[in-house]
């Protein structure tokens, strides 16, 4: 009897859970594939990120049109994005379970890197070189000068106003030029409208990683080993601890740049600016839409004045796993994919990234193009501010106990630096840090 | 029945019966546990790069003067610590409360106080990463503001990040605890009350001569799995912080630094020490216990 | 007389103590459910609380969930067919060996049961990664069996069951044996019957688990139609944006299979507590 109600109980709500569920496994966005074609090899492909699948279904339908001779059928498996790279670190290391090719987010990269579980993709890359921001491609790389992986994007910073409140303190964005004219600026608009220049995240490294790349400094040395400690990085920490002291920084609502609170307080015109990546459009347009035709996209400032005004931040790299049975074609489906005209076009139009592909920089038909949602959301064009830079770009060194590193940094350095342990002397703090490091 | 084959016989002899009983027992102890644990302890003297694993002594119990891995056993100990102070005197009392003859609905309140154990730890972190979240509206920042008191920011300072892993352990636990008590509770004989009553004794003297001496077996099963329960404690951090990575590692324990180091960062070797220290100290704690408490296993002779 | 209006008063003042703690443990689920009611956006810019428009109350977050654009009853599948399966073997077999220690003497039996308490005491959070690593040696991962199979036999309820049997005189089953019956034979026709509301106990004890599991199948699953709803529900956070819509009517909806089954069952459950394994 009891068993019975037991039985009936839960086959009542199994039939509930079933009826509901048809619909969702069909749909194609969990699991996705191209348009499988005969004699396709196939290949198994790991992202963390669903809106990555849409673009590499349809690239590998681009791939087979233009090589009938090497057709691909390609399968994308959506993971859960915290642990999608751990499983894939483990099932790498036990030499079980891979994929063919994966989407690698540029903090867990070095832990790929440093035990050699990809495979260098150089010969793919050549017939591209000539045409991509080099810099981008490389830092995926090795002391060697092997490169394993391509990003979706170039990843340029770039300072984006709340016109509203630059208007409001009477401060025109394109006058800022060093840091020190931003903090000038900041002043101005804390003194005219009660907000804050900027934030600080605790939790994430943009805006401290952006000024140490423009001093040229990174986390990791040359032989990769964690590097905190720098004369260059303690000048930043004191250089932002003066900004919070000042009232034009304040530590990021939500701690992060990707909090829920962030993006409220975002949306509500609580800050005037953010320095970040230009893949961060996206997130204006999905989560501020208040903000819809208020924000304009200037270059960063710089340390001194005719600096280098631009670095690389941020992303994730597609590699080709050791191990895979398909090492040439999987390679040259990933060059092919990222780096092509067809590739970064589509990750301009649908995805919002920043092209890695120059001749696109040019192309009024992507530059001026009235229907892009993102350039139709901010006022200024975001190509005015690639083109200016040019290409000598600075990115991040990601080898070696960079993961490590990045664990530390985004989990302890930074929230202690400016909101924990605020009067600690920077050095010692930095030190104290990297100690912590296990590497 | 005349016609059994030897195997048949075999099995179903009395004396082959009970390891056919206790077989599958046998068997995923020795897949799943022993193997296990056995591969740890040799992990934990090894170091796995790549596809070669090399021994190196006890190189990997270096992560024993590790800064952040001694904060995350002190995490854990101080969680441990201060969930099984909270976790016994407070189901205990409600539960005693309950079980009063003046109460009433007593079925009805007893499966209210249960139902936030029927709850995911997802479910539960999702709703207390919000109700503790640092907006101003907010639920606990609209509750501190009728005192007057200005927005927390919660979940970024350590000692509001305690408060609310407690009030969610609070929350989640006290009715399942209660409910052991309750069951501890109706062993107790009834007239062992009356006859106290009758001897003038109060509701408080009842509680402290009769109810907690004798409600001890009970106290020892609920203590043992607040401990066990504390030391493990990783998902609500996890849920909390939206990942293994609170702000300064205010909440990262024993089992975070442990995903954190073989699931995270690959350093398997690391993470497998670490498993080892854990099993040290819960059998540490086991023997501690075993000598103060006498088995659970005893405990039905008691 | 005194006593009696002394006595109500205490009544009134217990129930009404006990109101308060109801609405306090209540007041979480409240939020979520009332929350479910307005956009997600909405918390992301006003925090989750109770003062809510109820002129613009919808259901729309429900028909978002109910719409099929998202896996979320894929999700609900897989964490039903799972607990179902769950449950069963784990009540079967957990019992049979419980049984087994219950009502037989033989050699091994004391260490054998130690074995049963050594790994009820170790959380199996130390030993996750071994575990994960042969889980994908044995090729499982991403697969049911891999989050099910470690946990067939669950120490927990092994030792229930042994409680639960030793209440029953060894001479019951030499009766058995005199009548004709094999040993499997009193286990099937007359011991299980008797455990009945162990059963029920156990199984909404082991329901909970298995309905509620989060970090083993996060850590075995990898493709988004292959994860479970706590897993699945996580996932909604991700550092891309939390899809608080769905997350929020989803966690209000995946309460109920186990609030059925409590409600169902609780009578029992107390019960089978009482006579069994945590008792004195």
């Amino acid at each position: 009897m009891k068993k019975k109600l037991l039985a009936g109980a839960l086959a009542t709500a199994m039939a509930l859970g079933m009826s509901f569920g048809v619909g969702a496994t069909d749909d194609g966005s969990t699991q996705g594939t191209n348009t499988f074609v005969d004699g396709g090899t196939e290949l198994s492909f790991w992202t963390f990120q669903e809106l990555h699948v849409g673009f590499w279904t349809s690239m590998a339908d681009v791939w087979n049109e233009q090589n009938p001779d090497r057709p691909i059928n390609l399968t994308v498996t959506t993971g859960e994005s915290h642990s999608t790279h751990s499983k894939l670190l483990i099932a790498c290391q036990s030499g079980e379970g891979a994929p063919d090719m994966a989407d690698i987010e540029i903090g867990y990269y070095g832990s790929f890197l440093k035990d050699g579980y990809l495979l260098p993709i150089n010969d793919a890359v050549e017939p591209y070189k000539d045409d991509v921001v080099m810099s981008r491609v490389s830092m995926y790389g090795d002391n060697e000068g092997n490169y394993y992986g391509v990003d979706f994007h170039l990843g340029a910073t770039v300072a984006y106003y709340n016109m509203d409140i630059m208007n409001e303190a009477g401060v025109d964005p394109a006058d800022i030029v060093t840091w020190d004219d931003y903090v000038e600026a900041g002043k101005t608009v804390l003194e005219k409208t009660g907000k804050p220049m900027c934030a600080v995240e605790t939790s994430d490294l943009f805006f401290p990683q952006c000024m140490m790349l423009e001093k040229n400094a990174q986390y990791v040395d040359d032989e990769g080993n964690p590097n905190l400690v720098t004369e260059e990085h303690a000048e930043v920490i004191d250089y932002i601890r003066e900004m919070i002291n000042l009232g034009v920084c304040e530590i990021a609502p939500g701690g992060g740049f990707h909090t829920e609170e962030w993006y409220g307080h975002l949306n509500d015109g609580g800050v005037a600016s953010v320095i970040m990546p230009l893949w961060y459009m996206g997130r204006f347009t999905d989560y501020c839409a208040d903000l819809n035709g208020k924000m304009a996209i200037y270059p960063i400032p710089v340390w001194n004045e005719g600096d280098v005004r631009e670095v690389l931040q941020g992303g994730t790299g597609t590699s080709v796993i050791k191990g895979t049975e398909n090492e040439q074609l999987a390679k040259d489906f990933l060059a092919f994919a990222k780096l092509s005209k067809e590739g970064c076009t589509y990750e301009w139009n649908e995805l919002g990234f920043d092209p890695i592909r120059t001749e696109l920089w040019d192309d009024p038909e992507i530059t001026d193009n009235k229907d892009n949602k993102f350039l139709a959301y901010f006022t200024t064009n975001p190509f005015d501010v690639l083109k200016a830079n040019g290409t000598d770009i600075t990115a991040p060194n990601i080898s070696g106990a960079y993961s490590a590193t990045y664990s530390t940094l985004v989990s302890t350095t930074y929230s202690n630096a400016f909101e924990i342990s605020v009067d600690q002397d920077a050095m010692e703090l930095l030190q104290g840090e990297q100690d912590s490091i296990i590497y | 029945m005349k016609k059994q084959s030897v195997v048949k016989k075999f099995l179903y002899s009395q004396k082959v019966a009970p390891y056919v009983f206790v077989m599958p027992f046998i068997l995923t102890f020795a897949i799943f546990f022993a193997y296990s644990i056995v591969s740890m302890i040799l992990m934990s003297f090894q170091k796995v790069a790549g596809a070669n694993t090399t021994f190196i002594g006890l190189e990997n119990y270096k992560i024993l003067t590790n800064a952040v891995f001694l904060k995350s056993l002190k995490n854990s100990v101080f969680y441990t610590i201060v969930t099984c102070i909270m976790m016994i005197p407070i189901p205990m009392i409600l539960a005693a409360m309950l079980n009063s003859k003046h109460m009433r609905a007593k079925g009805t309140f007893r499966s209210i106080l249960f139902i936030p154990a029927l709850t995911s730890v997802v479910v539960a972190g999702v709703v207390f990463r919000l109700m503790f979240g640092e907006l101003e509206g907010s639920f606990m920042n609209q509750v501190m503001n009728l005192f007057g008191v200005e927005p927390i920011i919660w979940l970024r300072k350590p000692v509001t990040v305690w408060i609310t892993l407690f009030f969610l352990c609070l929350w989640r636990w006290t009715g399942v605890n209660m409910m052991y008590y309750l069951s501890g509770l109706q062993q107790i004989p009834a007239d062992l009350y009356e006859s106290a009553s009758i001897d003038g004794a109060t509701g408080m003297q009842q509680l402290r001569y009769i109810t907690i001496p004798l409600l001890k077996p009970t106290t020892i099963y609920v203590l043992t799995i607040s401990i066990f329960g504390g030391m493990a404690m990783f998902s609500e951090s996890y849920m909390l912080f939206n990942g293994n990575k609170s702000p300064n590692n205010v909440a990262t324990t024993l089992v975070g630094m442990l995903y954190r180091m073989g699931f995270e960062q690959n350093q398997l070797g690391i993470a497998s020490a670490i498993g080892v220290i854990f099993l040290l100290i819960v059998l540490a704690v086991n023997m501690i216990q075993l000598r103060i408490n006498g088995t659970i296993g005893s405990k039905k002779g008691e | 007389m005194s006593m009696t209006k002394k006595s109500r008063i205490f009544t009134i003042c217990l129930f009404i103590f006990f109101i308060l703690i109801a609405a306090i443990t209540l007041l979480p689920l409240a939020l979520l459910a009332v929350s479910s009611l307005r956009p997600g956006s909405d918390l992301m810019r006003y925090g989750l609380n109770f003062s809510i428009d109820w002129a613009n109350a919808n259901l729309n977050e429900y028909k978002m969930l109910f719409s099929g654009q998202n896996a979320y009853f894929t999700w609900y599948k897989n964490s039903l067919i799972i607990t179902v399966v769950q449950v069963g073997l784990a009540l079967f077999l957990s019992a049979c060996v419980g049984y087994g220690f219950a009502m037989y003497d033989f050699k091994g039996k004391n260490i054998l049961f130690l074995c049963v308490l050594l790994v009820m005491m170790v959380p199996t959070e130390v030993i996750l990664l071994p575990l994960y690593r042969l889980i994908v040696k044995m090729k499982l991962i991403n697969n049911m069996w891999g989050i099910i199979l470690p946990y067939l036999v669950v120490p927990m309820l092994v030792f229930f069951f042994r409680q639960y049997l030793s209440g029953i005189p060894k001479d019951f089953l030499d009766a058995a044996r005199v009548d004709g019956c094999t040993e499997y034979g009193i286990f099937f026709k007359i011991m299980i019957p008797l455990m009945k509301p162990s059963f029920a106990a156990m199984g909404i004890y082991q329901g909970m688990q298995s309905w509620n599991n989060f970090l083993w199948p996060m850590v075995v699953t990898n493709s988004i139609d292959k994860i479970t709803l706590p897993v699945g529900l996580q996932s909604l956070l991700s550092p891309y944006g939390n899809n608080y819509d769905i997350l929020i009517a989803g966690s209000c909806f995946a309460i109920i299979p186990i609030l059925i089954l409590f409600i169902c069952f609780q009578r029992y459950f107390i019960e089978g507590m009482t006579a069994g394994g945590v008792k004195g």
